[in-house]
């Protein structure tokens, strides 16, 4: 019995490595840089804590949502993963023409709190249902939806490629994938607050934030000329194109957040007094940086409009220009 | 008229949405599940591994699920070859 159970488990974890081989796209890359186990017990606190209402996550989520009014497209069937999801049920107010909307998230209290209220202040006319499930093992047959959507919730995944083509295989064909995720420059004042206190009192530095994406622009992919910030720990548009969507898109927004000074009591006081020397305002209250990374990608689809082969124009610049009088 | 019967059906405690029941697939081998009414779980039978429904919520990530005993899962091998 004991033996048939042994049995059991090394063919799960055999399928276990397979199906991480299958979805993950970094097959040597063992490195876990977030503990998604940690992640869901804090998302738990989370979900006790939190208010009901954060003007920031709201924030994020209406330009998340505003984005779906400038689609034709209506989207029957949606996901929602990760993040602030509350916020964007009570701010859809029938955008997007969604009709069956799906609640997921790892942490089951966090469920929880949104079925709750779903059922004190209920979106008319969508069927919303709920599940608790892992954004790197979505559990979604493939080609069933047409819009996923994810606000702030898969900076914190360890394989952020892998999810979004686990996403993009979940889509239907020209479905919408659509995705909030913090930037490398969130909580910069933090970062420095942090390194600069303990360089001072240990000599050295460790981490003390989460690692996250960094917008990188290409000079060579854009027409003009902007900063090429360095490298970190992954690149969004990277990420968009990799994981195989077209036309994609991504921007950057930054938030600053105001807090009165008491914010700084759940710091420690080194961090803390070089925190308010550094950033603090004439006012008394001290900034906080957010930075939000927005992706959107579409699942191919004959219909979409796609860039001609290279040298197939027939037409030069230069006659355009002579056409239409560019003669200055 | 589709709503109520969603909810009546979470209202019940057993079982999940007819809109769920369409799109859920296990997470790790992305093949269909089927629903247990007995033990209210979802059972990925390619890899012989269950997962809990609390509250009408399935719990569908992989360190929440349950292998199956091998009995059961011989109780399900012979089912299948009976059909």
């Amino acid at each position: 019995m004991r033996a048939a159970a042994d049995l059991c488990r090394r063919s799960l974890s055999s399928v276990l490595r397979r199906s991480c081989r299958l979805y993950c796209t970094d097959q040597n890359s063992r490195v876990k840089i977030f503990d998604r186990n940690l992640k869901r017990k804090q998302r738990d606190r989370a979900a006790w804590l939190m208010s009901s209402k954060d003007s920031l996550l709201d924030a994020v989520a209406e330009n998340l949502l505003d984005r779906l009014e400038d689609c034709k497209k209506t989207f029957p069937t949606a996901l929602c993963m990760g993040g602030s999801l509350e916020a964007i049920r009570r701010l859809l107010h029938g955008r997007g023409g969604i009709e069956k909307l799906i609640m997921m998230d790892t942490s089951h209290d966090m469920v929880k709190l949104c079925e709750q209220a779903e059922q004190s202040l209920p979106n008319k006319n969508v069927e919303t249902s709920f599940i608790v499930a892992d954004e790197e093992f979505l559990p979604v047959k493939e080609s069933s939806l047409d819009l996923v959507i994810s606000c702030l919730g898969l900076h914190w995944t360890n394989d952020l490629p892998g999810a979004m083509i686990q996403s993009r295989l979940a889509l239907k064909p020209d479905g919408l994938f659509l995705a909030a995720i913090l930037g490398g420059e969130t909580l910069r004042e933090l970062r420095i607050a942090c390194t600069v206190a303990q360089m001072e009192r240990e000599g050295g530095i460790s981490p003390r934030l989460s690692p996250l994406a960094q917008y990188v622009i290409m000079e060579k992919a854009l027409p003009y000329n902007t900063t090429c910030y360095d490298m970190d720990y992954l690149v969004a548009w990277e990420s968009v194109t990799r994981a195989g969507f077209s036309l994609p898109g991504v921007d950057v927004d930054e938030y600053t957040v105001r807090y009165n000074s008491d914010f700084e009591e759940r710091y420690r006081l080194a961090t803390a007094a070089v925190y308010e020397s550094m950033f603090a305002a004439e006012d008394g209250t001290i900034p906080a940086t957010f930075q939000v990374i927005f992706m959107t990608g579409w699942r191919e689809h004959p219909s979409q409009q796609r860039a001609k082969q290279r040298g197939s124009a027939t037409v030069s610049f230069k006659d355009i220009q002579k056409q239409f009088g560019g003669g200055s | 008229m589709v709503r109520g019967s969603g909810s009546l059906l979470r209202s019940a405690g057993v079982g999940i949405s007819t809109t769920l029941a369409e799109i859920l697939v296990c997470p790790l081998s992305k093949q269909p599940l089927r629903h247990c009414p007995k033990t209210n779980s979802l059972i990925s039978d390619s890899i012989g591994v269950s997962y809990p429904i609390v509250d009408g919520i399935p719990l569908l990530v992989p360190a929440d699920a349950k292998i199956i005993d091998a009995g059961d899962i011989k109780d399900s091998e012979e089912r299948d070859s009976t059909v």
